[in-house]
């Protein structure tokens, strides 16, 4: 029998109302998990729940910035088996230019909302022993950007929460591990684009030997961790490029 | 919004090494010395830290002289 599928367990999706967490939560479910989904558009939100297999998946909108919506939320969620915390911005900063306000419009979604979510479903026992936890980050956190200060140093911040998690859940068998993908062609790409230029982003995307990534090629590397084919894995980061890091090409 | 001396002024602030009053209304500022990618983004931030107004990558592109710069970001208070 395959390890390598998800029936049987329920999973929570963060910001699957676009993106990764999207292509993610209609990934997972077509592997037989039954699906929560997250995120704070609900127009969105519900057309990536009627993309979802199967009959017993939720959704439920939220902005989990807000603590008092997220503890109401954590109540609406049943017992999980997985977690992939998928909500994230983009905003580049320069150094100098940060203020109160930039930084916790990048850290209050790419953290501590994440950061909250767990303590929550963790302190009511809604995760379930052997369950998987997994993080969406980039290599933005080891490799980073001029002007990339805020999003790279929450991602760095998410991988080492995410160890930590791994090394207080282990006794119940719980893991937790992050993605840290390069440029993936979701939504935030366009905005990158926009943000930057189209010019500047094509120059980048051409140093992928194996071109820019796909929301299913994080999807499908979500799916191993979460399933019980890697029980035997936490703590670690799984790094999704196609080969830009690799050096010259 | 301010006029044009001003918005020289700021963006002059920010730039290392530049002698008062070299940027002039009708500057083309990708040619300023100092100019570098870096400057795109520390002209985006101060735009948006000063005058509330969020510039894009492309905003910035259909720029070519600091008077063209200073009439986007006045047509977007």
């Amino acid at each position: 029998m395959t390890p390598f599928h998800l029936n049987n367990k329920t999973i929570l999706v963060t910001g699957a109302s676009s993106g990764i967490g999207r292509q993610a939560a209609i990934g997972i479910s077509a592997m037989g998990a039954n699906v929560v989904i997250t995120g704070r558009d609900k127009n969105r939100l519900n057309d990536t729940f009627l993309n979802l297999k199967g009959n017993n998946n939720i959704q439920l909108t939220s902005d989990f910035t807000i603590e008092e919506e997220l503890i109401s939320l954590v109540k609406k969620i049943p017992q999980l088996d997985g977690v992939f915390n998928c909500a994230g911005i983009v905003k580049p900063f320069p150094i100098k230019f940060i203020s109160a306000q930039v930084l916790s419009e990048v850290f209050d979604v790419n953290f501590n909302a994440q950061v909250l979510l767990m303590s929550h479903l963790f302190r009511s026992k809604k995760i379930n022993k052997n369950a998987s936890i997994v993080f969406s980050s980039s290599i933005a956190a080891t490799h980073p950007y001029k002007g990339g200060a805020l999003y790279s140093s929450s991602k760095a911040a998410l991988e080492t929460y995410s160890k930590v998690i791994a090394l207080e859940f282990s006794n119940v068998g719980i893991r937790s591990n992050c993605i840290a993908s390069a440029m993936v062609k979701t939504p935030m790409y366009d905005t990158a684009e926009h943000q930057g230029t189209k010019e500047r982003m094509d120059e980048h995307i051409k140093k992928y030997p194996l071109g820019v990534g796909l929301p299913s090629d994080v999807t499908n590397a979500v799916i191993y961790l979460l399933s019980d084919a890697s029980r035997w894995m936490t703590g670690q980061t799984i790094t999704l490029d196609g080969g830009f890091l690799l050096g010259d090409f | 919004m301010e006029d044009i001396a001003e918005f020289i002024k700021k963006i002059e602030f920010e730039m290392d090494e530049i002698e008062p009053d070299t940027i002039k209304p009708e500057t083309n500022f990708r040619e300023l010395e100092q100019w570098s990618s870096m400057m795109g983004l520390i002209f985006i931030a101060l735009i948006d830290t000063e005058y509330n107004v969020t510039l894009n990558g492309n905003d910035l592109i259909n720029c070519v002289t600091v008077n063209d710069l200073y009439q986007v970001v006045k047509s977007k208070i």
